[in-house]
């Protein structure tokens, strides 16, 4: 199909015919035709020199100007035209709304302001009877820490009571403990006084002095 | 029956509205269809709206006609389409948006080439005039 199409090429027709056809027209033939990009050039085109096309500074210049001009005048009337679409919806509903209030503004408001006084009303008291809530809560949290720190309290009296106890009955056991300076004596002293330990003991704890066998 | 409409149809990741030419006809026989789609979506594939047609080949009388749908147009424009340079420079001839430079910048160039194409052909006739009195 590009074969065919580049038979009926731009040499084959006049100049005029050609500068006619504007740029977008499928008669033009794509730059790269038979060969693919990895395909090497040809030998007769080992010495061509590929060179820009050249440009008219003073046309580059004016072109350069039109575009400039051509792009504001495009984004004014994009923004106008975005205005006009997007918030047209808008406009038309302020107005229907606008009619519909000012058609029986007087009782609209009247029920407004009533249906607003309602619920401030309603907020007010719903209110009053949260901050009682969250005061009765706090008063109740309160009393437990108190009861819980009394409660600690006790118990570490009753702690420290019993340690006391403890030491002091300690205390008193030690005038009795053997010591190296006392030694000497307990041991004279225990010398001195036997004790006979040959009796039997009943159930309910009763030393027993006399067996059956005596 | 379970339908899958939704979960079949095409998404894109980016892109945006175009206002562009889309390719039919037959071979030897271009036709536009001046058409609103998907930046992402093929040439000729499925648009959004078709807001006119252009016939590239010039009728009997010599005119190249095309049809425009202005009110969506705006209203696409509106919605932040953008244009292909074809469809610029067609609307800027038709006079919906202003001229594109470069329509201008070629007419210039082709006045600027038949006045030379004129005036390489005008000396030479007045040369060749002028040179038989001379010799005479």
């Amino acid at each position: 199909m590009l074969a065919a199409l580049r038979c009926c090429g731009p040499r084959s027709f006049p100049a005029a015919f050609y500068e006619a056809i504007p740029a977008w027209s499928p008669w033009l033939v794509p730059s790269r035709g038979r060969k693919s990009r990895y395909d090497p050039p040809a030998k007769s085109k080992a010495s061509r020199l590929k060179v820009p096309p050249p440009v008219d500074p003073a046309e580059l210049y004016v072109v350069t100007e039109r575009y400039r001009q051509h792009r504001l005048v495009l984004s004014a009337l994009r923004a106008l035209l975005l205005g006009s679409s997007i918030f047209r919806s808008e406009v038309v509903q302020r107005k229907r709304e606008a009619q519909r209030d000012a058609e029986d503004s007087a009782a609209l408001s009247e029920e407004h302001r009533l249906l607003m006084a309602w619920n401030d009303a309603e907020n007010a008291r719903q209110r009053a009877r949260r901050e009682e809530r969250i005061r009765k809560e706090e008063e109740e949290r309160k009393m437990q820490k108190l009861q819980a720190a009394e409660n600690k309290a006790k118990l570490m009296e009753a702690f420290l009571k019993e340690k006391e106890k403890e030491v002091l009955q300690l205390q008193e056991e030690a005038k009795t403990f053997i010591t190296p300076e006392n030694l000497e004596a307990r041991i004279e002293e225990c010398l001195d006084n036997p004790r006979n330990y040959n009796f039997a003991i009943d159930k309910e704890g009763r030393i027993v002095k006399r067996t059956a066998l005596s | 029956m379970v339908q899958l409409g939704s979960a079949l149809l095409k998404g894109y990741r980016g892109g945006h509205v175009v206002i562009r030419f889309a390719l039919g006809g037959c071979t030897n026989r271009p036709f536009y269809r001046i058409v609103a789609a998907h930046s992402k979506r093929a040439r000729d594939g499925k648009y959004l709206e078709q807001l006119g047609c252009l016939d590239p080949l010039p009728n009997a009388h010599g005119e190249k006609v095309a049809g425009l749908n202005l009110e969506r147009l705006r209203h696409w424009l509106g919605c932040g389409a953008q244009l292909s340079r074809p469809a610029e420079k067609l609307l800027g001839l038709a006079g919906f948006l202003p001229l594109h430079p470069m329509t201008i910048t070629n007419a210039e160039r082709l006045r600027r080439r038949r006045r030379r194409a004129q005036e390489s052909d005008a000396p030479p006739a007045e040369g060749g005039s002028q040179e038989p009195s001379a010799a005479v």
